[in-house]
């Protein structure tokens, strides 16, 4: 069984730490045999979210942009990671953004009904947090994970792991930090390796 | 003098919960004279999101041009700041996010460039408000709104003791907020003191 990953860049900064960070934890995924694929939210075209709740009685967005075959590719994809730096002690508006318009899957699933998990697909749709901060401090994550959480909640995914690292102005970029891209790699390889090794699904039994 | 007011709303949605929030105090301060007060739809403003270029810690400005190039000499200017947000997916909405984020030029103008943000006499006396409303009932549904909402003020020399919060949970569909039962009034109580604040402390 082939397993897609899906990495989705949420910098404006192209081939920045957190760029970097993802691409190596995808070298890992892609060593391992996994199909890997990298969209950058800079180059597409979408809105905010409006919050006129329309999809809370349809299901669906009014808004027709790049978001929407971004998210079906992410609802059909194995494994996501969703890359953003810290700005302002929280992740970029490009990636809230994206986050913000998975609004009508929320709608499909805890509204209308007609979206459901079953605990066996979260099982084997695994999500990651990949940032990088320029502060030290130890909690300048915090408040990302809450949206992080929130966003693989409504698309299906178990919330599985963070490659995270802080201090990159003290550390001069992640390309000299002593840990983090090594450890995106091996997390790469480590995702591709739990979900084949998952039991095949109980329908296709 | 009068007390400058410049007020954000940052809700996608016009005249919903946190926008009504935004209006009670608005109001409240209103009553007070020698009050200007200016509200900016984030809606109706077209703001980018930062770039993180990093060029400002050298140009002290933004490379790039668009609506807050007329908002950052107001936000100078005012005595006091108030932002409101809906709170979406637990955090701050998008484009609430992105005018934070801009905010990144009085970053790199306080803390790199060393320079200051207001003139000296002006310093220590402005006041930060942030109103929010959320349609879930957690009681910690605000809490990632918070640390950006801080960096936001800190930037721009509003430190912590000098910010207030006024956040309701569960209120959802449009108009809700009309039929909470403390809102309304801690609005408008907010809204007086804020400027019986400000008028002390800038002795008028």
């Amino acid at each position: 069984m082939t397993i897609n990953v899906l990495g989705i860049s949420g910098s404006p900064h192209r081939h920045g730490n957190t760029e970097t960070l993802l691409d190596s934890f995808l070298e890992g995924a892609a060593s391992a045999g996994a199909v890997v694929e990298k969209v950058v939210l800079k180059d597409l075209t979408y809105s905010s979210c409006k919050g006129c709740n329309t999809c809370h009685t349809t299901g669906e967005c009014i808004i027709r942009d790049d978001v929407i075959p971004l998210l079906q590719k992410i609802l059909e994809a194995d494994c996501v990671a969703l890359a953003s730096p810290i700005y302002s002690m929280g992740i970029t508006a490009e990636l809230k953004g994206l986050i913000d318009r998975a609004q009508y899957l929320w709608a499909r699933k805890f509204i209308i009904k007609n979206l459901y998990f079953s605990s066996d697909h979260i099982r084997r749709h695994k999500g990651l947090f990949i940032s990088t901060a320029g502060l030290s401090w130890d909690n300048v994550f915090d408040a990302a994970f809450p949206a992080i959480t929130a966003f693989f909640n409504g698309t299906g995914f178990e919330y599985y792991d963070n490659i995270i690292a802080n201090n990159m102005d003290a550390f001069g970029g992640v390309k000299k930090h002593p840990t983090a891209l090594k450890e995106a790699y091996d997390k790469g390889r480590k995702v591709v390796e739990v979900l084949e090794s998952l039991p095949l699904p109980k329908e296709r039994l | 003098m009068p007390i400058k007011i410049l007020a954000f709303a940052g809700s996608p949605r016009r005249h919903g919960n946190s926008e009504t929030l935004l209006d009670w105090v608005l109001a409240a301060m209103r009553e007070e004279p020698a009050v200007i007060i200016e509200k900016i739809p984030l809606s109706e403003v077209d703001i980018h999101p930062c770039r993180g270029c990093n060029a400002c810690e050298k140009l002290n400005m933004c490379v790039q041009r668009d609506g807050m190039d007329a908002i950052n000499p107001k936000i100078i200017e005012a005595d006091g700041i108030v932002i409101s947000a809906p709170i979406f997916c637990m955090g701050i909405n998008a484009q609430t996010k992105a005018l934070i984020d801009r905010a990144q030029v009085f970053r790199s103008r306080k803390y790199v460039l060393k320079l200051p943000i207001v003139p000296p006499e002006r310093k220590g006396k402005r006041l930060g408000i942030f109103l929010s409303t959320a349609g879930q009932t957690w009681p910690h549904v605000f809490d990632a709104a918070r640390p950006s909402v801080r960096c936001f003020f800190h930037v721009i020399d509003i430190m912590d003791a000098d910010i207030s919060y006024l956040m309701i949970n569960g209120v959802d569909e449009k108009g809700a907020i009309l039929n909470h039962p403390a809102a309304k009034a801690d609005a408008e109580q907010l809204g007086h003191a804020t400027i019986t604040e400000l008028k002390k402390r800038l002795a008028l």
